[in-house]
């Protein structure tokens, strides 16, 4: 491990920590670099889950990421929601806690879908604000994602890769840059994704993701069940050049094969990261 | 739509559409791709949100989805979600009132119907699997969060927890006959133990338990 930018640790490469595979992680200790666990999914519970996960957190760094922070709704913060999340980012020591660029809800209820904001000064102004807050909540960096989307808004003055490069500079976090996101918002929106990863802050991304889609022919869906797609490999070489290497984790949710094949696919993004012209990811 | 300028405005607009779709177009407010329509840029949201909630239903209720089948549960869920939209940001308790929802709602329940026993079967079943992801996640004794393991009392219709069980080894059980049923839920080593009770046990167990027990299915229950 070692300082990478914003005062992050550089942890490797790591996997998303999921249920079913808890036990071959706890009985091989498998080499990955870092686990990135679903904070919610943790939240609610003291049972077998979370004492695996205390388990794990001894022997490897965990990062956590977020699916509920919903920093774009007009709903004030949940300060319960964050001093939650504050207590388990403390009890595994998440060097950094993460969420997306969206929101998720309004009126009290939680869609639990990541919904896309317009990308417009009032919008910047409303998530700057939010996120100088839960990272003052937090005690820690909060790293944001792009997240996919598959509908755009008339009222948007802003692209997409701009909204996020002014939102990290003016709220002083993170970024994590979800290369399979990239992919997927560029075929349902008609953008250029090189252009995208070209224009981001590079300094500001401290993580990546790379998972799989589902591609139905009219747009694609980020259905994390999948192995990484070519064009994705593509753009994660790019990026890594871009950035310098980060810290990057292999997304599954769905169809969640055995272990064995997630550490074989870290290994392609390890082979892919070497052969971009920075020298790659570490880890 | 009001003001289809306003962050806000355009937030509340968007979820009503997801949480309730109806035939509105959104093109004065989402722009099309070039192969899609908004009206079909939007769909893909309103069936995302629907089928990962369903899909988080089932999840949390194996059993029922064995006893109706999946498109039956499902019914049953989606009226449930449309009725309690989460308030949570976990989806742990999503299911969290759907016995008492269906007690209330219960398609037997019209002028002049006949009360069902399936129906009845179902509810105890839906509070059994809700009991049981409670006391799986609840704080206990393994790594002292609490003074005592957790425990839930419920007085049932029928061997529900034997069912679930049987779905849970990948077996294809029959529904169970109905009997009264008294059920202590608890947890040892991280693992839910389910102890069927005589009714001497259960009553004594009550008065000396915190937890006050469950009633079997009725429109009245705290579900």
């Amino acid at each position: 491990m070692s300082e990478a930018r914003l005062g992050l640790p550089h942890l490797g490469l790591g996997v998303g920590l999921r249920t079913p595979h808890l036990p071959y992680i706890r009985r091989h200790r498998p080499d990955v670099g870092f686990f990135e666990i679903i904070s919610e999914n943790f939240l609610d519970t003291r049972g077998g889950r979370r004492h695996a996960l205390a388990e794990i957190a001894e022997r490897y760094p965990v990062v956590l990421h977020g699916v509920s922070l919903s920093i774009g709704s007009t709903d004030p913060l949940d300060f319960g929601y964050l001093r939650r999340l504050k207590r388990l980012a403390d009890e595994v020591r998440a060097p950094w806690v993460s969420d997306h660029v969206c929101w998720t809800g309004v009126l009290g209820v939680h869609t639990h879908d990541l919904l896309p904001l317009p990308f417009t000064e009032e919008t910047l102004d409303h998530v700057v604000r939010r996120v100088r807050v839960v990272q003052d909540v937090l005690e820690r960096r909060l790293v944001l994602e792009n997240p996919s989307s598959y509908v755009e808004f008339r009222a948007s003055t802003l692209a997409e890769w701009e909204f996020l490069g002014r939102m990290a500079e003016e709220a002083d976090c993170g970024l994590l840059l979800d290369v399979n996101n990239v992919h997927v918002s560029a075929f349902n929106h008609d953008f250029d994704p090189v252009r995208y990863l070209r224009e981001l802050p590079h300094e500001r991304v401290v993580q990546m993701h790379l998972a799989g889609h589902t591609h139905y022919g009219t747009h694609i869906v980020d259905t994390h069940d999948a192995p990484v797609s070519e064009p994705v490999w593509e753009l994660y070489r790019l990026a890594t050049e871009l950035t310098g290497g980060v810290s990057t984790l292999l997304e599954r949710d769905d169809k969640l094969p055995p272990f064995p094949e997630l550490l074989a696919e870290l290994d392609r993004a390890r082979e892919r990261a070497a052969a971009a012209p920075t020298g790659g990811s570490r880890g | 739509m009001a003001d289809a300028t306003s962050l806000a405005a355009v937030q509340r607009w968007m979820q009503s559409l997801i949480l309730h779709p109806t035939g509105e177009d959104p093109g004065h407010t989402i722009t099309p791709s070039s192969r899609l329509s908004a009206r079909e840029r939007l769909f893909v949201h309103q069936q995302g949100y629907r089928l990962r909630l369903l899909e988080c239903m089932r999840t949390l209720h194996p059993g029922s989805v064995h006893l109706l089948g999946q498109e039956i549960f499902d019914g049953f869920a989606q009226d449930h979600l449309d009725a309690h939209p989460s308030r949570s940001p976990t989806l742990a308790g999503l299911s969290t009132g759907f016995a008492g929802h269906l007690a209330r709602t219960r398609p037997d329940s019209g002028p002049g119907a006949e009360r069902e026993a399936w129906i009845d079967l179902l509810i105890d079943l839906i509070r059994f699997e809700r009991a049981f992801t409670e006391v799986l996640d609840a704080p206990g004794t393994e790594d002292g969060t609490a003074p005592a393991p957790p425990l839930r009392l419920l007085r049932v219709c029928a061997p529900v927890h034997a069912y679930l069980a049987a779905v849970h080894r990948g077996e294809e059980p029959d529904p169970p006959a109905q009997r009264p049923v008294h059920l202590a839920v608890s947890r040892r080593h991280f693992t839910v133990v389910t102890r069927e009770l005589s009714p001497g046990a259960y009553a004594r167990l009550h008065v000396s338990s915190s937890h006050p027990p469950t009633s079997p299915a009725a429109p009245a229950s705290e579900d």
